[in-house]
């Protein structure tokens, strides 16, 4: 279970003169264990902010985050990240990515590189296992991406708008696959996302954030049943998939008007 | 879960090309070895007509380089110079190399060198001749000394952007998962940052056997700049040009090697970036 309490941070200004930006205010928020919780929110207000804090990447200056009661102090092994950059190492080949958190870890060559494998395997590459990353798709890269985070079993996977760079198809496919590989290994998810679409498909709550300051406005649960994997298309079109985006977008557009009233103040996302 | 079948497992497993094929032997062995010929017939043909007193055709100049490698006049300084340029190169990228860095990786480190660095990579380093010299006296100490000075700058400046330019994501990245200082610099940040500090490197190689002829020209005391200086002195064009075709062979040679263990040691790199550097 991951516990938030609090959590409030700011960026100092840039420059004389320039307050600085609540990137975070009075963040408050439970997770339970093998939840899958998609973060939905404009661009600056704070999501991937939110997640480095859980992923122990940044500090910040109030509150706190327990996981399973213990603080988090900085990076730990039970979690792991995937980013939107994807950061694969462009000088290893696809195995030589995947184990490298094993590796760090002191576990020798010989013993990561058939769990890599494996999950090279899962996430659909085999065949790929020497092949460099610029010889990859954006969302082959992905699929590295994700099986590096697999790879050091972590209770809590933190994706920071994975898909976010990926083509329309490409972005389906990967969802569907994700949910897939979650279904059958659960484990606790956070997902960072700007899509409504995809914050509804995947999760099973929907943390609403406002920029300026960031904060959570509203928990949707998504009540739509598990396993969602093997009809996405259906889900997609269900009444319940229509009400919640409707109701989500409803609250995302009454903030445009504010958002575009502060635009003096800009944000670092 | 599967892959679009239309991506096959054609490209698994192995780079384009071996990592050695660009040399211009493969890629371009017929334009150089043209350009060569070309150059070689412009010269012979401008030597023999021309017959200007100090620029002796090509063939007199090739036959001199023969003659001096079989009487033993060549060899023993040719010798010497080479030894002062590996040793003059080989400490100018250890102690390079670990300025750069250090420069790179502590802001503090940075900031305290880097005024020392630039002024010094912009100064025409062949000033520093006398000093040497008067340092160190005859010998092979201060040429070793000129070497390093037109060398080392530039594998420190090329070194300490090489990290400052490694990319945030991928040190994020490696904390994450709980990477230390240490495998993130030697995981992360060296692997990164070494096709640029390879780069310098190259540039670095030339510029050796530069401060290597230069530094022996001046204090004209050893190696092949002691040869031409005392041909020059003789009005011995033929000799002055046969060692001068020789270090262009030297620098040649140092250039390819570092391009050579360049491309072995970062394979990795897609062909169409390595065109751009």
């Amino acid at each position: 279970m991951i516990e938030i309490r609090g959590l409030s941070k700011s960026f100092a200004g840039r420059g004389r003169g320039r307050a600085g930006v609540k990137a975070l205010e009075d963040v408050n928020l439970t997770i339970d264990d093998d939840e899958f919780l998609t973060v939905l929110g404009p661009s600056g207000c704070g999501k991937t902010t939110l997640l480095r804090c859980i992923a122990g990447l940044v500090s910040w200056d109030e509150g706190e985050i327990l996981i399973d009661g213990k603080p988090v102090r900085g990076p730990g092994p039970e979690r792991a990240m995937v980013f939107q950059s994807i950061a694969l190492m462009p000088w290893a080949s696809v195995v030589r990515n995947v184990t490298f958190g094993l590796e760090l870890r002191g576990v020798s060559r010989s013993e990561a590189e058939p769990r890599a494998r494996e999950l090279i395997e899962l996430v659909g590459l085999s065949g790929f296992e020497a092949a460099m990353p610029f010889e990859l798709s954006g969302g082959m890269q992905q699929r590295v991406g994700l099986a590096r985070a697999l790879a050091v079993e972590p209770q809590v996977l933190l994706m920071d708008e994975p898909f976010g760079a990926l083509d329309e198809q490409t972005r389906r496919l990967l969802q569907e696959e994700l949910l897939q590989i979650w279904e059958h290994r659960r484990t606790t998810v956070v997902f960072i996302t700007h899509s409504m679409e995809e914050a509804v498909l995947l999760g099973d709550r929907v943390v609403l954030m406002s920029a300026r300051p960031g904060k959570i406005e509203e928990i949707v649960p998504v009540p739509m049943p598990r396993p969602r994997s093997d009809h996405l298309d259906t889900v997609e079109g269900s009444a319940d998939m229509h009400r919640i985006t409707t109701q989500l977008w409803t609250r995302l557009r009454s903030w445009q008007v504010d958002v575009g009233k502060a635009r003096k103040t800009p944000v670092a996302s | 879960m599967s892959i679009p079948a239309a991506v096959s497992p054609r490209i698994a497993g192995r780079h384009p090309r071996p990592p050695w094929v660009g040399f211009s032997w493969q890629a371009g062995a017929a334009p150089t070895a043209i350009a060569l010929l070309a150059g070689i017939v412009f010269w012979e043909v401008v030597g023999r007509v021309a017959g200007f007193r100090f620029f002796p055709p090509f063939s007199d100049v090739f036959a001199r380089l023969f003659e001096m490698i079989g009487n033993g006049e060549i060899l023993p300084p040719l010798a010497g110079s080479l030894r002062n340029l590996a040793i003059g190169f080989g400490i100018a990228v250890v102690v390079g190399i670990t300025v750069g860095l250090l420069m790179g990786a502590y802001k503090r480190v940075e900031t305290a060198l880097d005024i020392y660095v630039y002024a010094l990579l912009t100064a025409p380093s062949l000033v520093f001749a006398p000093i040497m010299f008067s340092i160190f006296g005859l010998g092979p100490e201060p040429i070793i000394g000129v070497i390093i000075i037109y060398t080392i700058f530039i594998i420190i400046i090329n070194t300490s952007s090489a990290v400052q330019t490694v990319p945030r994501p991928l040190i994020e990245m490696g904390r994450s998962y709980c990477a230390s200082d240490w495998q993130i610099f030697r995981r992360i940040i060296l692997p990164s940052a070494l096709p640029m500090i390879m780069a310098g490197l190259r540039l670095a190689g030339a510029r050796a056997v530069e401060g290597m002829v230069n530094g022996e020209l001046f204090i004209a005391a050893v190696g092949l700049g002691a040869v031409i200086s005392r041909a020059g002195s003789r009005f011995d064009a033929t000799t002055v040009l046969a060692v001068l075709l020789l270090t262009l062979v030297i620098a040649f040679a140092v250039v390819r090697t570092i391009m050579f263990i360049d491309r072995r040691t970062t394979s990795w790199l897609p062909e169409t970036q390595r065109a751009t550097r």
